[in-house]
């Protein structure tokens, strides 16, 4: 009910659909490249990499520094942390509805990434009778599996952000310190230890994929394993901070 | 029976000097409380405390005869409260920042129409809580403190920032609700003026010491007794000694005799006496000590 009207729930539609209307604008102007996807013989795999490129990089990890940064913020900038702590609930439910609700909203991203996904494909071919209409079947099982992984590598970033955002009222922390973790996890991801930096991860799975390399270290288990700590963390400092609200 | 106990209760932030001092807090059940105490002097730290927005160091606290520590749960689902400025989702109408709470608090959906006509603000429809003026915010942040029915209303200077209307209005709510549904009402200000005419209760504190607990009466009392009767005559020596033979005690102080004020026929049987003994009379006043007076020379003691 709090993200009703609120940025944190334009930032998912916006974030959802920012890259099939790029692509769609793309495909209209150069209908060349959606052409070559259909030649391939691999056309829902393909879009769903070709969508995934810029998504991975920058856009989903940006995006959860945002979206997680507003929703705590929502308190924050209303000045109803003390009445929430002032209510019969329990501090445990409190941080970890929360936490829920961040999650709850980055499944419903990927959901509206895939249904953009989905309108890239189809819309040029609606507007442009050259190109053709995309009846291929689709590997639902392809699209599960390969979402769900880039939902779980994404998942420390999300943890490592919520712990932030809670600590520090002043909002430009946590989006300046997250940003800063964005921009070095990509310029280190030719490091050999890359691997234990969390917010290299949606960007790593991608190169991992579109290569088809079997990685050396399972970013799945590093992923939960960083989920799991930062979690911890953050609820640890959360209960123990002196003055709440 | 109290409903708030502290007892020793002390507290430091970080790096500074205490801002609690063994306060010991006792307000009634059933009663309006008013803690006054100038800015920066504890009260809203004392509330926060009791509220648990501040992790408690050394003393005990007690509300409705439980420890807050053991039993916070239960004892939040019991209290109203609004500590500084209020807490609204401005980007949310009236009746939506109260369903939120409302499900929080697991209260009747009816308790929001209730409250809302409670406070005065029963038409306020799509309204945002950002587009509210001070006062309505106000009100909404009591509606708020109200919707789960509490027995005790913690307000932290709820009439700040309102017009005088505003305040006539607040003040007749919150007696209404004490005196109708019995509920228990801390409400913490600077303004003595303010408190005085809503309170039965009054706790002072200054620079974070308990200076006066007691009731409103006592306060009163206290300025009775602190009051003075003055007298300038032509000859204070025998003056004196007839103050003494009405077993009065008198100070000389600037020339002048000082003296408690005593009962009206005592003053009448005094200034007989003087004249029937030649003493001239130049000046005989009573000197009361206004409450705010008291109240300044409690917390600049």
């Amino acid at each position: 009910m709090k993200k009703r009207r609120s940025f944190a729930s334009w930032l998912v539609l916006i974030g959802g659909f920012f890259t099939a209307t790029i692509s769609i604008l793309i495909f209209l102007c150069y209908p060349k490249q959606l052409l070559s996807v259909h030649a391939s013989g691999h056309f829902w795999e393909l879009m769903f990499q070709k969508s995934w490129q810029s998504m991975a990089f920058m856009l989903l990890p940006m995006g959860i520094v945002l979206a997680v940064s507003l929703i705590t913020q929502l308190e924050f900038k209303n000045n109803t942390w003390k009445q929430l702590h002032t209510t019969p609930v329990s501090l445990t439910s409190i941080y970890f509805s929360k936490l829920a609700v961040i999650i709850v909203m980055m499944l419903q991203l990927f959901i509206l990434f895939n249904i953009g996904i989905f309108l890239s494909a189809v819309i040029p071919a609606l507007l442009n009778s050259k190109i053709p209409f995309p009846n291929y079947p689709v590997d639902f099982n392809y699209y599960l599996v390969e979402n769900g992984k880039y939902f779980i590598v994404c998942l420390p970033m999300i943890a490592i952000q919520y712990l932030l955002s809670l600590q520090f009222k002043n909002f430009l922390i946590p989006i300046g310190v997250g940003l800063a973790l964005v921009v070095g996890g990509l310029i280190g991801l030719s490091w050999e230890h890359i691997y234990t930096v969390p917010s290299a991860y949606t960007a790593l799975h991608f190169l991992q994929a579109k290569n088809n390399v079997t990685p050396a270290h399972n970013l799945i288990l590093w992923s939960l394993g960083y989920f799991a700590f930062f979690t911890l963390l953050g609820y640890w400092l959360y209960i123990s901070k002196a003055e709440k609200g | 029976m109290f409903c708030v106990e502290t007892n020793k209760l002390s507290h430091s932030f970080q790096g500074h000097a205490s801002v609690l001092n063994d306060i010991n807090l006792q307000v009634p059940k059933g009663s309006i409380y008013g803690f006054l105490g100038p800015n920066g002097a504890g009260k809203t730290t004392t509330l926060r405390l009791l509220l648990g927005l501040i992790k408690k160091q050394q003393g005990e606290i007690l509300i409705f005869n439980k420890s807050l520590q053991n039993n916070r749960a239960s004892i939040l689902q019991d209290i109203g409260s609004m500590i500084e400025s209020p807490s609204l989702y401005g980007h949310l109408t009236a009746v939506e920042n109260l369903r939120l709470l409302q499900k929080l608090y697991r209260c009747p959906k009816e308790r929001i129409q209730e409250v809302l006509q409670t406070v005065g603000l029963p038409n306020t429809g799509s309204k945002k809580a950002s587009q509210f003026s001070l006062g309505m915010k106000q009100r909404l942040s009591i509606a708020v403190a109200l919707l789960h029915k509490p027995s005790l209303l913690i307000l932290d200077e709820p009439t700040n920032g309102l017009d005088p209307n505003g305040i006539i209005e607040i003040r007749d709510l919150l007696k209404k609700l004490n005196a109708e549904q019995g509920i228990s009402i801390i409400i913490s200000s600077h303004l003595l003026s303010e408190i005085e005419k809503l309170v039965t209760h009054v706790g002072i504190i200054s620079k974070g010491k308990m200076m006066f607990q007691g009731t409103l009466k006592d306060l009163v009392s206290k300025q009775y007794q602190s009051s003075r009767l003055i007298l300038e005559t032509s000859d204070m020596e025998k003056s004196k000694a007839i103050i003494r033979s009405l077993q009065l005690n008198g100070t000389i102080e600037a020339n002048k005799l000082l003296l408690p004020v005593p009962s009206k026929e005592i003053i009448a049987d005094l200034n007989r006496q003087l004249v029937n003994n030649g003493i001239d009379v130049y000046e005989m006043s009573a000197v009361k000590k206004d409450l705010e007076t008291i109240f300044m020379e409690l917390i600049n003691h």
